[in-house]
C-alpha cells in the first residue's frame, strides 16, 4: 500500500498484488474493513497458515503466474467437498512484462471487493448447511513453468460432480481481475439418490 | 375470329332512268303501221282518233312536242349519264367507304379477337402465377414443415450428443474419480503400511529395550546371587571359623574345666546343639531361599512366556482382522478393476490399460482444442450475429419490396380491368357505329338522294374509326408496357423471393450455428467455473497442511516426553533397588529373614497367580481345543519334544472324530514353522497313502488331506 501514489489514483503491480493478497488475507479477520466488520480467526496456527499462505500468493501474483485460488470446504470425517471457493483470477500481462501502471481509484476498487464481501456474507442464505466438522483446503492453479516451494505440492483440484455454481461479483485493479464464483454440492442429488 | 363480309348488293335496276327508245305512250298516230308493241299493252290514246286538219295540227304540235321532248329528252339523258357517272363515282366512293369499313371492321374485330387473346394470355399468366404462387406456398409449407421437422431432429440429435457428452464427461469423472481413489487407496495402503513399519519397528525396539533390560536384571540379579553366595560363603567359612574355635575352645574348655563344669559344658553342648540346630535350620532355610529364588525366576521366565503368548495372539488377531480387511479391500481392488476394465472396453479406441494415459492426453488436447475452438468460435458467432443483423435487415427491406411489388401487381391488376372495360367500351362503340352503319345504309337505300348526308356520315365514321385506331394503339402500347413492367416485376418478384428464401435459410443456418456456438460456450463455461482446467499449461498446487503435522508431531512428541519420564521413573527405581540390593549385601544377616519373608510372600502370590494363569489358561486351551475339534473334525494332541541336537520339536496327533479305531491316527511334527506328516502304520495303508502322496507331497496342502481323510470317514461311518 505504500508503494502507491493514491494522490494520482495509480496503481502499480506491487500495490495490486498486495490488495488482492490482504483481500484473502483480511477475508479471515475480524476488522473494520470495506466498511464492513469481517470475522478474524483467534486460532495462531490457522493465523500462520494464512500468513504463509498470502506470502506465497502474493509472490505468485506479483509475478502474475497465479490463475486461480481455491478455497476447498471438505468433510473431515469423509474428505467429501462440500463448497468451493473459486476465485480466477486475470492477470494483465503487459503491466507484468513491461512494468507499466494503470489508474484506477483505490476507492472503486474497495467498493467492488466490499460488493464481494457482501455477497459472501449473504450466501449463506442459499448455501447448504454444513452440519458436520469441516476442514478447508487451498488451492492455487498457478502457471505450468511455477517451481513449487518446499511447502507446496501438487494436488488433484478437489472438484465436486454435478455442482451448484453461483458467481458473484468481480473486482478490478486494472491489473488483476479477481472473478468470484462458489460451487456446492448439489443437495437434490442426494435425495434423488435416497429416493 | 369472324370476318363479316357486305352482303353483296343488288343492280338498282328499278332505280335505273328511263331508257331510249321505248314509246312514249302519250301520242300515237292513227296512220302510221302499228308498232311493234306488244298489244297486251293498250295505249290509253286509243280514244284520240281525229281527222286529217286535226292530223295537221297534231302533227305540228307534236313535232314541235317532239322537239321540245327530243331536246327535254337530251337534257334528261345528258342529265342522267352526269347522274349515272355521279351514280357510279358515289357507288365506287361507297364501295371504298364500305370497304374501308369493312377493312376497319375487320381490323376491329382482329384487335378485338388480339385483345381477347391477350386477356386469355393475361388471364392463363395471372391464373398459372397464381398456381405457381399456391405452389410456392404450398412448397413453402412443405419446406417449413421439413425445416420444423429437420428442427425437431436437430434438436432431438442435439439432445442425444448433448446426452453422450454428458456420459462421457461422466465417465470421464467417474475414471478420474477412481484413478484418484485407487492413487489414494494405494498411498493410504502405503501409508499403513509404513505405520505398521514404523509400529513394528517401534515394539522391536521395544522389545528389544524390554530385552536388554530384563538380561540387565537378570545379570544383575545372578550378580546379587554370587555376592550373596560369596558372602554366604564367607558367612559359612566364618561360621566354621566360629565352630573350629568353639571347638578349641571347648576342647580347651573341656581340657581345663572338663571335671569341673561338666554341666556348664554339657549345658554348653545343649547350646552348642541348638545353635548347631538353628545354624542347619538356617542353612536349611538359605537352600529353600536358593530353591525359591530359583522357581521364582521359572516363574517369571513363564509369565514372560504367557505374555509373548498373549502378544503373539493378540498380533495374529490383529493381523487377522488386518487380514480380513485386506481382503475386502481386495476384494473392492478387484471389483474396481473388473469396473476399470469394463470401462476400458467402453472407452473407444482403447483396448489395454497402456492406452488409457494416452487417451487421456488425447482427451485433454481436445479441451485444450476445446478452448482454442470456443475462442474461433465467439468470434465467429460475432462474426454471424452481425451477418445475421444484415441479413435481417435484408429480409425487412425485401419483404417491404415484396409488399410493393405486390401493391404494383394489384393496381396492374386494376388497371388491365380498366383495360377490360376500355376495351368493352370500345366494343360497345364498335357496335353503336355498326347500327349507324347499318341505319345509314337504309337510309341509304331508302333516300338514295342522301349522298352529302351519307358522305357527311362516312366522313364521321372514317375519323371515328382513325380515333378508334389509334386507341387501340395506344391501348395496345399501354398493355404491352403493362406487361413488360409486369414481367419484370414478376422476375423482381422472383428474384426477391429467391433472396429472401436464401437470406432465411442464411438465417437459419447461422441461428442453429449460434445455437450450437452457445450451448458450447455454456457448456465450456460451466466447465471452466466448475474448476476444470488444461493441464498443459496450469497445475493446482496445495499448501502441506503444517497444522495437521504440526499437532501430529505435538502428539508424538508427548508421548516421547511421557516415556521418557517413565524410563526416568524405572531408572530411578533400578537405581534404588541397586542402592537397595548394595545395602543388603552389607546387611544380609540382619534383612535376610525379612527378605526371605517378603520372598516367601511374592512367591505364595506369584504361584496363586500362576494357577490362576493356569486354570484361565487351561480352560483357554480347553475350549480352544473343543471348537478345533469341533470345527475340524480332529481330537489334537501336542507333544513337545527334543531332538537329539537340541532342537525342540512339538508333536501333533491328530484323531479323527469319524475313525473307528483307536489306530487311525495322524502324526505331524511341527518345527519351526514347518510341518511334515510322519509315517505312521495308518499313514502307511494304501488309500491313505496315496492320499499323503497327493495332497501333500504333490499339492503341498495338510489341510486338503485331513478335510478329505475328514469326509471319506464321514462317509465310512453314515454309509456303513
Amino acid at each position: 500500500m505504500a508503494s502507491k501514489t493514491v494522490a494520482k489514483d495509480i496503481i502499480t503491480l506491487r500495490g495490486s498484488a498486495a490488495i488482492v493478497s490482504e483481500f484473502f488475507e483480511e477475508s479471515f479477520g475480524k476488522v473494520k474493513k470495506y466498511g464492513l466488520p469481517l470475522l478474524l480467526t483467534q486460532d495462531e496456527g490457522v493465523k500462520s497458515f494464512i500468513a504463509n499462505l498470502t506470502a506465497q500468493l502474493s509472490e505468485w501474483l506479483e509475478a502474475g503466474k497465479l490463475q486461480r485460488i481455491v478455497l476447498v470446504i471438505m468433510s473431515k470425517s469423509t474428505n467429501e467437498v462440500l463448497e468451493r471457493w473459486n476465485f480466477s483470477i486475470e492477470t494483465d500481462n503487459e503491466v507484468v512484462e513491461t512494468g507499466v501502471s494503470r489508474e484506477k481509484s483505490d476507492k472503486e476498487i474497495m467498493r467492488e471487493i466490499q460488493a464481494i464481501m457482501r455477497q459472501i456474507a449473504s450466501s449463506i442464505t442459499y448455501l447448504p448447511c454444513l452440519d458436520e466438522p469441516c476442514v478447508f483446503d487451498v488451492l492455487a492453479y498457478t502457471d505450468k513453468d511455477v517451481a513449487a516451494p518446499l511447502t507446496w505440492i501438487e494436488s488433484d483440484p478437489k472438484l465436486i460432480s454435478n455442482p451448484q455454481m453461483v458467481k458473484l461479483h468481480s473486482f478490478d485493479t486494472k491489473i488483476h481481475k479477481v472473478n468470484t464464483l462458489v460451487s456446492y454440492k448439489n443437495d437434490d442429488d442426494d435425495e434423488l439418490d435416497e429416493q | 375470329m369472324i370476318l363479316r363480309t357486305p352482303p353483296p348488293r343488288k343492280r338498282r335496276a328499278e332505280s335505273n332512268p328511263p331508257e331510249e327508245g321505248s314509246p312514249a305512250g302519250r301520242l300515237v298516230i292513227y296512220e302510221d303501221p302499228p308498232s311493234p308493241q306488244p298489244e297486251s299493252s293498250p295505249l290509253p290514246s286509243d280514244h284520240l282518233l281525229c281527222t286529217y286538219q286535226c292530223r295537221q295540227m297534231v302533227k305540228a304540235e307534236l313535232l314541235d312536242n317532239y322537239a321540245s321532248m327530243e331536246k327535254t329528252i337530251d337534257e334528261n339523258q345528258s342529265k342522267l349519264v352526269t347522274l349515272n357517272e355521279n351514280l357510279l363515282t358515289a357507288e365506287e366512293e361507297g364501295k371504298k367507304y364500305r370497304d374501308q369499313f369493312l377493312y376497319a371492321e375487320q381490323e376491329l374485330a382482329a384487335a378485338r379477337g388480339r385483345e381477347q387473346s391477350l386477356q386469355d394470355k393475361l388471364l392463363k399468366e395471372i391464373k398459372e402465377s397464381q398456381e405457381r404462387l399456391t405452389k410456392q406456398i404450398q412448397q413453402c409449407n412443405e419446406l417449413e414443415v421439413k425445416l420444423q421437422k429437420e428442427e425437431s431432429m436437430r434438436r432431438s440429435s442435439e439432445s442425444s450428443a448433448a446426452a453422450a457428452e454428458e456420459k462421457a464427461n461422466r465417465l470421464e469423472r467417474k475414471l478420474n474419480q477412481l484413478s484418484d481413489s485407487t492413487e489414494r487407496e494405494r498411498k493410504n495402503l502405503q501409508d499403513e503400511l509404513k505405520h505398521l513399519k514404523g509400529d513394528s519397528k517401534l515394539s522391536m525396539s521395544r522389545l528389544r529395550a524390554e530385552l536388554e533390560r530384563v538380561q540387565c536384571q537378570s545379570s544383575n540379579a545372578v550378580k546379587e546371587s554370587e555376592q550373596l553366595k560369596k558372602k554366604l560363603e564367607e558367612v559359612i567359612k566364618q561360621l566354621n571359623k566360629c565352630l573350629q574355635e568353639k571347638n578349641e575352645l571347648e576342647t580347651k574348655i573341656s581340657s581345663f574345666t572338663c571335671p569341673e563344669e561338666g554341666s556348664e559344658s554339657s549345658q554348653n553342648d545343649v547350646l552348642l546343639k541348638h545353635l548347631q540346630e538353628e545354624l542347619r535350620n538356617y542353612e536349611y532355610e538359605v537352600l529353600e531361599a536358593r530353591k525359591l529364588k530359583a522357581s521364582h525366576e521359572n516363574i517369571e521366565l513363564v509369565k514372560e512366556k504367557l505374555i509373548e503368548e498373549r502378544r503373539r495372539r493378540e498380533r495374529a488377531e490383529a493381523e487377522l482382522t488386518k487380514l480380513q480387511e485386506i481382503q475386502l479391500s481386495m476384494n473392492v481392488l478387484e471389483d474396481e478393476l473388473a469396473s476399470w476394465k469394463k470401462i476400458l472396453k467402453e472407452i473407444p479406441g482403447v483396448e489395454s490399460s497402456d492406452d488409457v494415459p494416452l487417451k487421456f492426453v488425447a482427451l485433454q488436447k481436445e479441451v485444450i482444442d476445446g478452448m482454442a475452438k470456443l475462442g474461433e468460435a465467439n468470434t465467429r458467432l460475432k462474426q454471424l450475429e452481425v451477418a445475421l443483423e444484415g441479413a435481417e435487415l435484408d429480409k425487412k427491406n425485401v419483404e417491404s419490396e415484396t409488399a410493393l411489388a405486390k401493391e404494383k401487381e394489384e393496381s396492374l391488376k386494376l388497371e388491365i380491368k380498366e383495360l377490360k372495360s376500355k376495351l368493352l367500351s370500345v366494343n360497345e362503340d364498335g357496335d353503336q357505329l355498326r347500327t349507324a352503319y347499318n341505319e345509314l345504309k337504309q337510309q341509304t337505300n331508302v333516300e338514295p338522294g342522301y349522298e352529302a348526308v351519307g358522305r357527311a356520315l362516312t366522313q364521321g365514321l372514317e375519323s371515328s374509326l382513325a380515333q378508334k385506331d389509334t386507341y387501340i394503339k395506344e391501348l395496345e402500347l399501354n398493355l404491352s408496357e403493362h406487361k413488360a413492367a409486369n414481367d419484370r416485376q414478376r422476375n423482381e418478384i422472383r428474384m426477391l423471393n429467391e433472396k429472401l428464401n436464401s437470406e432465411a435459410r442464411k438465417i437459419k443456418s447461422l441461428e442453429r450455428e449460434s445455437d450450437r456456438l452457445r450451448s458450447e460456450i455454456a457448456l465450456l463455461e460451466s466447465k471452466l467455473g466448475h474448476g476444470d482446467f488444461s493441464s498443459a499449461n496450469t497445475k493446482v498446487l496445495r499448501m502441506v497442511n503444517a497444522l495437521g503435522v504440526e499437532s501430529e508431531a505435538r502428539q508424538t512428541i508427548e508421548a516421547l516426553q511421557c516415556e521418557l519420564q517413565k524410563a526416568n521413573e524405572k531408572l530411578q527405581v533400578v537405581e534404588e533397588l541397586k542402592k537397595q540390593s548394595a545395602d543388603a549385601g552389607q546387611l544380609v544377616d540382619s534383612y535376610i529373614s525379612g527378605k526371605i519373608v517378603q520372598l516367601k510372600e511374592q512367591i505364595s502370590t506369584l504361584e496363586k497367580r500362576e494357577e490362576r494363569y493356569k486354570t484361565v489358561f487351561a480352560d483357554r486351551i480347553s475350549v480352544f481345543r473343543r471348537a478345533c475339534c469341533e470345527l475340524f473334525g480332529y481330537k489334537i494332541v501336542m507333544d513337545d519334544q527334543h531332538r537329539s541336537n537340541g532342537i525342540p520339536i512339538t508333536r501333533f496327533t491328530l484323531q479323527s472324530i469319524y475313525a473307528q479305531s483307536d489306530d487311525e491316527k495322524l502324526e505331524f511334527e511341527y518345527e519351526s514353522g514347518n510341518t511334515n506328516i510322519l509315517i505312521n502304520d495308518y499313514a502307511k495303508q494304501r488309500d491313505i497313502s496315496r492320499q499323503v502322496e497327493i495332497f501333500i507331497r504333490k499339492l503341498n496342502s495338510i489341510p486338503a488331506f485331513t478335510a478329505n481323510i475328514t469326509v471319506e470317514s464321514f462317509n465310512k461311518r453314515t454309509l456303513s
